[in-house]
């Protein structure tokens, strides 16, 4: 007599040989996939971290220096007029700028910046201007020194385009200043 | 009794023969392979090469920052610029390619620093993009202004290499020496500009009567990694002059 023995439809499809077959599968794909992969975990592995919580300290400095310069601009601005206040209220925005951004950039990390002047630039044009290129100066110097120290690259290539316009800014007012232009460059 | 059953359609000896099959495939696949082209070709033909992985390293960097360096110097003591400039920017103009070329000793000392080899001559592949396009028109126009309009473009574009380079290196003390290259040629970028439109009417973007922009000394709160334009050359029939689009050093301009 013969027995057929028939499997029943909503019978469970999983049995321990196609688990072994699928574990041992997916052992090769996980053994393999280095040898695949090998350049870009090279690559990866040297690659900066875009952020690093070790970057705050040095960030919040520089903040601070971007607050103090906000209002060391604000107060220079009293008594000018025309295009020399178009010019330094230009300025002063892109130190507010520079602030937003790094606020932005700290978040919950932001600290308690003071925004105590620097200075109390005054007088003639040309000496507000050499006062303020002094600082700019200062400024792009302290966020530089600040750059050799950080490792995540969203942080340092933020400062490397405050740096870049904060050089402009100094060169600008020393000309203003009454500077030549081969010392303006700073030569 | 005679037992069948059907409830798995994978048995033992089902595993064994696919496995037997696959192997004795794949050994006849793999000695029919060859390392000729595998498309039928009359005579001979050259066989594919292929491209060596290249890494974009701190010393890449730095080479292709000396190769910039070169071509700026290049570029601003070119005759096309020193026999039109006037005499008062010439001096300038010569001092800011003397400065291109001091450079390239502290370049030299971060590249030996990483045991990289100094790369002594210009971007042949930036040169050829609008280099040499650049100083052809400065020469067919014969304007004086076009030496400051070139040496601003110029100064503008090695900012902006060294501001992009910082989003490449590795080493954050490289970093920060980039940024203090690239803000001295943000500097001249600043005194290029004031010798154009001087005064502090100078310093924010505006336009002329008729609409067209003037040069602003600072263009924008944060250092721009766009291209950098600059109208040079004679004025043509309708009136226009030739815009000349000047890009930071990529992937296909690196020095390797």
């Amino acid at each position: 007599m013969d027995t057929h023995q028939v499997e029943s439809p909503d019978m469970s499809m999983t049995t321990r040989r196609r688990l072994i077959a699928s574990l041992l599968a997916g052992g090769a794909v996980v053994a393999a996939a280095p040898l695949f992969a090998g350049h870009a975990s090279a690559a990866e592995a040297d690659a900066p971290p875009p952020r690093d919580a070790a970057d705050n300290e040095g960030l919040n400095v520089c903040l601070e220096r971007e607050s103090r310069m906000v209002t060391t601009y604000r107060n220079a601005l009293t008594g000018l007029t025309g295009n020399d206040l178009t010019a330094m209220s230009l300025i002063l925005d892109h130190h507010v700028a520079y602030a937003q951004a790094l606020k932005g950039y700290l978040a919950v990390e932001v600290g308690k910046p003071s925004s105590a002047p620097l200075a109390s630039p005054s007088g003639s044009l040309a000496s507000i201007a050499r006062q303020l290129a002094a600082l700019e100066d200062q400024t792009a110097s302290i966020h530089t020194d600040t750059l050799a120290t950080i490792n995540g690259l969203d942080a340092a290539t933020l400062l490397a385009s405050i740096v870049t316009v904060e050089a402009r800014h100094a060169a600008a007012l020393l000309l203003i200043a009454g500077a030549s232009p081969i010392a303006a460059v700073g030569n | 009794m005679k037992k069948t059953s059907t409830s798995s359609p994978i048995s033992r000896r089902t595993m064994l023969r696919s496995s037997g099959a696959l192997a004795a495939t794949s050994a006849v696949l793999a000695a029919c392979s060859s390392t000729k082209p595998s498309i039928a070709r009359i005579g001979e033909s050259p066989t594919t090469v292929k491209l060596e992985d290249l890494a974009v390293t701190d010393v890449v960097l730095l080479r292709t920052a000396m190769s910039m360096e070169t071509m700026a110097a290049a570029m601003l003591s070119d005759s096309a610029v020193t026999a039109l400039a006037s005499k008062d920017t010439a001096p300038v103009i010569a001092a800011f390619a003397a400065d291109h070329t001091s450079h390239l000793e502290d370049l030299q000392v971060l590249i030996s620093a990483r045991n990289g080899e100094a790369y002594s001559g210009t971007n042949a592949q930036l040169m050829q993009a609008y280099g040499q396009t650049a100083l052809d028109l400065v020469t067919s126009g014969k304007l004086a202004a076009d030496t400051l309009a070139l040496t601003l473009a110029v100064e503008t574009l090695i900012a902006g290499t060294y501001q992009y380079f910082v989003s490449l290196a590795v080493q954050p003390a490289l970093r920060a020496d980039l940024v203090r290259l690239g803000a001295r040629s943000s500097r001249r970028a600043a005194v290029t500009a004031q010798l154009i439109n001087a005064g502090t009417g100078g310093f924010a973007p505006a336009n002329d009567k008729d609409g067209s922009p003037l040069v602003a000394t600072l263009p924008g709160a944060f250092g721009s990694l766009s291209a950098v334009q600059v109208r040079l050359g004679p004025v043509n029939d309708i009136g226009t002059r030739a815009t000349v689009l000047m890009d930071t050093p990529s992937l296909n301009s690196l020095i390797y």
